[in-house]
């Protein structure tokens, strides 16, 4: 039988590498999902993640009007994968005033996870983190944690935390 | 029809929204993104924007797209520090020079894939 801690730190491990203090926007200066779209891609670039932050955000627009990824609760979990991404990656943003993101119960997003992959035709990592995200913000005590986290280790600590229970 | 360059761009676009595409085709990646809570209901919109990238596009370059991407996976990759993406093999210091990049669609000499210079 697999031990209860073994299958948290399996659980949490796709995820927890993906965390990365260079991958943290505390605080999100665009309320408009566009912008924000814009704002997230350039940290991307400044995280050496793309060289070509304007396409990555366009892909990015392309994937929101196929259907948004706002999936309520103040969560938004844009994503994609494209040919000018160097690397699988996680980045995570916040709001306090809260972004306007066509979100499915219409309210404003607080917290944002972008999670961008290289275009491999099937990759079950990049599913997974997505699933990870998912998981790990389906508390709303979570989700109150992580907007009042001082700093990127603690939120880092939270999502993993969150994501093994 | 736009700048080489321009039309680079909007083939790389091309690629990633056909990779969205296939994405949305398929009932195991749709029906884990549903199950995520991730809205997928506008294909239509995705396939406009397929039609309106490939007018950017010139017609040889795009049927020379849409025929090798049939065989090869990922066709138009990004080069970093004169090493092809796709195959990860260094390209030749002698065509180093010899195109300005922008000017002439590149292909790797060893797999062939369309090269997209940043």
């Amino acid at each position: 039988m697999t031990s209860p801690s073994l299958t948290a730190s399996k659980n949490a491990s796709s995820l927890e590498s993906l965390l990365r203090p260079t991958h943290f926007v505390s605080e999100l200066r665009s309320r408009k999902k566009a912008q924000a779209l814009d704002e997230l891609a350039a940290a991307l670039a400044t995280a050496g993640v793309t060289r070509s932050p304007e396409i990555v955000a366009e892909l990015l627009r392309e994937r929101e009007a196929l259907g948004s990824t706002g999936v309520g609760k103040g969560i938004a979990v844009p994503h994609a994968r494209s040919t000018l991404i160097a690397e699988r990656a996680v980045l995570v943003a916040r709001s306090q005033k809260g972004i306007d993101f066509d979100a499915t119960d219409g309210g404003p997003v607080h917290l944002v996870f972008l999670v961008v992959a290289p275009p491999m035709e099937r990759d079950p990592i990049y599913l997974k983190v997505l699933a990870d995200v998912v998981r790990a913000v389906r508390l709303s005590r979570t989700r109150q944690r992580l907007a009042d986290a001082p700093d990127f280790d603690t939120v880092r600590e939270i999502l993993i935390h969150a994501a093994a229970e | 029809m736009p700048p080489l360059n321009e039309q680079l761009d909007a083939l790389v676009t091309l690629q990633d929204i056909d990779l969205m595409l296939r994405d949305s085709r398929d009932p195991e990646m749709a029906t884990h993104e549903t199950r995520l809570g991730f809205a997928r209901e506008n294909v239509k919109g995705l396939e406009q924007t397929r039609e309106r990238l490939r007018r950017q596009i010139d017609e040889p370059l795009l049927r020379t797209y849409e025929r090798m991407s049939q065989k090869i996976p990922r066709l138009v990759v990004p080069v970093e520090g004169r090493v092809c993406q796709g195959c990860k093999m260094s390209l030749p210091t002698s065509g180093v020079g010899r195109t300005t990049p922008g000017t002439t669609i590149e292909n790797c000499e060893n797999c062939g894939r369309i090269l997209y210079r940043i």
